[in-house]
């Protein structure tokens, strides 16, 4: 039902002129930019990932978060133009029985963890604070370019964002929480500061949606794993590692970039209209209103 | 310009007249892995590899070999000397040996440790160090730049190197090492992961390992102030004990020892030396018999010939009784002198140039017979623990245990009866364990003695809330023949802010290890050498006599966390008696209760509410009294005015109590 429902309202918005890509490796073969939202040329493509939670249970938002960080390396976006965070350390965690791989399936075909992960932000250094300011760029003057968020006015980012949440808020290493309202100051004063073009949101919590409420900056896609008063749920338990190792909103948005290889030309509606509220467990949310362009020619990273 | 010119060059001309001697001439990278069975079971696998860089006066700012990153780091933050190890696991002193130049310079404590020394005016040490902290940080994916608060690191005196004033020295006990930290180290290599010695770096087979600590030194003299420039010299070595399968050896002996499990490179890498790095100068792989194990299998050889099997040639040491090497070595080289076996220690060179993909080098190690040996020790055996209970005080003790060693080698050594043996002891602890340096207490052989007697020197440098930790070095000078020794100091325990509280508070709080070091003793081992071996780094490391130095565990300490949702159960409650006080006090003052009475009957009266009027009748007949119309509003007003007056008094008398209790 709820899919079909969006679909028209997608399909509401081709009447919207516009056309987009966030983010498209490769701007020559494909898309006429519009006047309408900026005239700025598209520069480069940036991502954050941050898994928010600490402590071995919470295993599968490190593996959410690495999945992600392998399917934007493997679509194009290299290292350094990763900000990746993570609350916690699974790989060569203890309780780990494979020391220095994380799966996020339990077939073990696929270790996240690599031989070539960069992570920049790990253990205690994941704050609100320091997540904050990732996003606006003001940082002591010591800090390495590595942590650093050196995008430009021309820039696609991808912020995706994972943990336990709540109605309007997404907490930090269980002790912290970060508000849907600093959220959206953090964004718009990166529209402020001109740090981004286009800005995709992608949030997999409980109650997901309500993180967007405050959002105003134009330019700016949410997409989120759950509605208010839903819960999003793990997808399933691999009994070796003892715990759930993936997400069920995540495992899908995986499952659509597994298909893509780095030429395709995958619109952003075609993710969208991919979730299926049954296979979710909650019904995902996007927030396209401050976004004015056609979410047919999109991809990101 | 010319002016300007002119003392530049002088200044060339002098160091190119001067530098010679000690210079490195040509920038240089080796790559050497040693081997070494343990008495435990398991294989301690330690890469060495050394790169060096000329002096940028002569040589010029582009490198081929050296990394980028570390000559930037260099000249950036004028680093004459900086360690930086990343280590998870503890090292086993007892069972993997205390004495030689690996567990002494190369066995390092849980997390990160961190010194550096700058060739800056002291002042800007501290500033220096912060720059440096951070970018190590983002080189090594590591939050290293947790060192750069001031509560973290402190400027020792002597324990290190005789740099006082520039040296900083910093540990996080806690922090996670993972491949995203091997990874850049590797990248600092010529030929990264890819070719050579460190391609054995299977991820998984290392991280799975008993003990791992990857390790960076860099000694650089480029920054001028010492006089000759003689370059960068950055070495690296990743130290590994690891743990061979034991499924293949079920054989069983008569005797109740069971034979040590069989390996090979592959079996405990997991992967094969396939051919060397081609950048490198050197490429070898050694592997060590200690001489304990070396006497063993000397007797075993001697049995076998006395038992009639006089059919066994001595084709070299390499296959005997105890055990055989699959592939024949190119060099054997044995140790000159040995202080604490009988018999010498024996290196087999095998030289990777000689092997190639379709020829990888796979080194196995077969045991034939079980055989019993056991690693040299430090003299004295530190651990340190906490005693005490409750969430107030307690006490840290350090306790040093002779060993073999200090018995046999230290009685030969007497040359008078005052014979004394030094022990130096460097901590480190938090500010928030507050230290009472003046509780020292000293016991050698569990007798209680005057301070004075034992300890010569002594440096405190006591903590300062949430600015400095508090730093202890110490001189002791034991007997000689002392058995055990300890050192108590008792501590009380802080109160950090709510912020200042780690996210995972209840794990408790973590004391860094601290150092203890033997002076008096040099772990060296010297190689009987022709000149060929000369060029090789790690033996030539192995012959600079070190002190022998070992780490204590790391303590952890519970602090009292705090209930961190009482700020918002404060808030709450206070708000909600906030909102009662002033909400009744508010309607208590404002409301005039007689004229909102005297209007309310009146419009009862032009009402004509019938239903209450009814009832009360009913009420009336139904209690056999005759029915009143309601009271006059005189009378209810100074009932009123008294219930009035009580609220008032209540709901000060409750405000007092609040403020009373609350203050």
């Amino acid at each position: 039902m709820l899919k079909m429902e969006n679909t028209f309202d997608f399909r509401s918005f081709f009447f919207f002129f516009l056309f987009l890509l966030l983010g498209s490796t490769h701007l020559g073969n494909s898309v006429a930019y519009t006047s309408s939202s900026s005239t700025t040329m598209h520069t480069n493509n940036w991502a954050v990932l941050v898994c928010t939670s600490r402590f071995w249970f919470n295993y599968r938002h490190m593996a959410n978060t690495l999945s992600l960080y392998r399917t934007v390396k493997r679509l194009g976006i290299p290292d350094e133009r990763i900000i990746l965070m993570l609350a916690d350390d699974m790989a060569c965690n203890a309780r780990n029985n494979y020391p220095a791989q994380v799966f996020n399936n339990e077939n073990h075909k696929l270790n996240l963890y690599g031989d070539n992960v960069e992570v920049d932000y790990r253990g205690y250094e994941v704050t609100v604070e320091n997540f904050l300011r990732v996003l606006t760029g003001r940082h002591e003057n010591a800090v390495p370019r590595s942590k650093r968020l050196l995008s430009d006015e021309g820039s696609h980012i991808l912020l995706y964002m994972t943990g336990h949440g709540g109605d309007e808020f997404l907490k930090f290493q269980d002790s912290e929480e970060l508000q849907s309202h600093d959220l959206a100051d953090a964004v718009k004063q990166m529209k402020e500061k001109r740090r981004f073009k286009e800005l995709l949101i992608m949030v997999d919590t409980c109650q997901a949606a309500t993180l967007f409420s405050q959002l105003q900056s134009p330019g700016v896609l949410a997409i989120g794993s759950s509605m208010k008063g839903e819960n999003s749920y793990s997808h399933h338990l691999d009994s070796d590692v003892g715990v759930s190792v993936v997400d069920r909103f995540t495992f899908y948005t995986l499952a659509f970039f597994e298909r893509l290889n780095m030429y395709d030309n995958a619109s952003l509606i075609s993710l969208f209209s991919s979730y299926n509220p049954s296979m979710l467990m909650s019904n995902a949310y996007y927030r396209t209103d401050l976004y004015k362009r056609r979410l047919e020619k999109v991809w990101k990273s | 310009m010319a002016l300007l010119l002119r003392p530049i060059v002088s200044f060339l001309f002098f160091f190119a007249t001067i530098a010679y001697g000690s210079v490195i001439e040509e920038e240089e990278f080796s790559e050497e892995l040693l081997l070494k069975p343990l008495p435990d079971r398991k294989v301690l696998g330690y890469f060495h590899f050394e790169s060096k860089a000329p002096p940028t006066n002569t040589y010029g700012r582009h490198h081929r070999l050296f990394p980028k990153a570390i000559y930037q780091l260099v000249q950036k933050f004028r680093v004459r000397e900086l360690e930086l190890s990343f280590t998870q696991g503890r090292w086993n002193y007892e069972r993997w040996g205390g004495f030689d130049p690996i567990s002494s310079s190369n066995a390092k404590p849980p997390g990160v440790e961190l010194w550096a020394v700058f060739d800056v005016p002291e002042d800007q040490v501290d500033d220096s160090w912060k720059n440096l902290t951070h970018a190590l940080s983002g080189l090594f994916c590591a939050s290293v730049n947790f060192l750069e608060s001031s509560t973290t690191y402190s400027s020792p005196d002597r324990s290190f190197r005789p740099f006082s004033g520039s040296l900083r020295y910093g540990t996080l006990p806690r922090e996670a090492v993972c491949t995203e930290n091997l990874t850049p180290w590797l990248k600092l290599l010529p030929c990264r992961d890819k070719a050579g010695l460190p391609a054995l770096l299977d991820r998984p087979s290392i991280y799975r390992g008993f003990y791992h600590s990857q390790w960076l030194h860099l000694t650089s003299t480029e920054s001028g102030s010492v006089g000759v420039e003689s370059g960068i010299v950055l070495e690296q070595t990743l130290t590994v004990v690891l743990q061979p399968n034991t499924q293949r050896t079920s054989k069983t002996y008569s005797s109740d020892a069971v034979i040590q499990p069989s390996w090979s490179v592959s079996s405990i890498f997991g992967r094969k030396v396939s051919g060397r790095c081609v950048l490198a100068k050197s490429s070898n792989v050694y592997l060590l018999l200690e001489g304990g194990l070396v006497s063993e299998v000397k007797n075993l050889q001697k049995e076998n010939e006395k038992s009639g099997a006089g059919s066994i040639a001595i084709e070299g040491f390499w296959s005997n009784p105890g055990f055989e090497l699959s592939v024949i070595p190119d060099r054997v080289i044995k140790e000159v002198s040995s202080l604490h076996s009988k018999s010498s220690s024996v290196l087999y060179e095998f030289l990777i140039e000689k092997y190639s993909d379709s020829k990888p080098f796979d080194l196995g190690f077969t045991w034939k017979l079980p055989v019993v040996w056991s690693c040299p020790q430090a003299p004295l055996h530190a651990s340190r623990f906490l005693m005490g209970s409750g969430n107030e005080r307690g006490a840290i003790a350090i306790s040093l245990k002779s060993t073999e060693l200090s018995g046999g080698i230290l009685g030969a050594d007497i040359i008078e009866d005052s014979c004394r043996l030094r022990v130096d002891v460097f901590q480190v602890v938090p500010w928030y364990v507050k230290v009472y340096f003046h509780t020292l207490q000293v016991f050698v052989d569990e007798q209680p003695q005057t301070v004075t007697d034992v300890v010569e020197k002594i440096r405190v440098s006591p903590s300062e809330d949430k600015i400095s930790p508090g730093v202890m070095e110490m001189v002791l000078k034991l007997p000689c023949d002392v058995k055990t020794a300890a050192l108590t100091l008792e501590f009380d325990k802080g109160f950090l802010h709510i912020d200042e509280y780690p996210p995972d508070a209840n794990q408790g709080f973590d004391i860094p290890s601290a150092v203890i070091s033997f002076p008096d003793f040099r772990a060296g081992m010297h190689f009987l050498e022709d000149n060929s071996s000369n060029n090789s780094p790690m033996l030539s490391k192995f012959q600079e006599r070190s002190p022998v130095l070992s780490y204590s565990e790391v303590l952890l300490v519970p602090l009292t966390t705090p209930d961190f949702s009482m700020p918002y159960n404060v808030i709450t409650i206070t708000c909600t008696v906030f909102a009662l006080y002033f909400g009744s006090l508010l309607n208590v003052l404002r409301r005039r209760v007689g004229e909102e009475e005297r209007l309310l009957k009146s419009k009862a009266a032009k009402k004509t509410g019938r239903l209450p009027e009814l009832l009360s009748k009913l009420s009336a007949k139904l209690r056999g009294r005759p029915w009143e119309p309601p009271q006059s509003p005189s009378t209810s007003s100074s009932l009123i005015s008294r219930k009035l007056i009580f609220k008032v008094t209540l709901v000060a008398g409750i405000a007092a109590a609040w403020q009373y209790y609350s203050g």
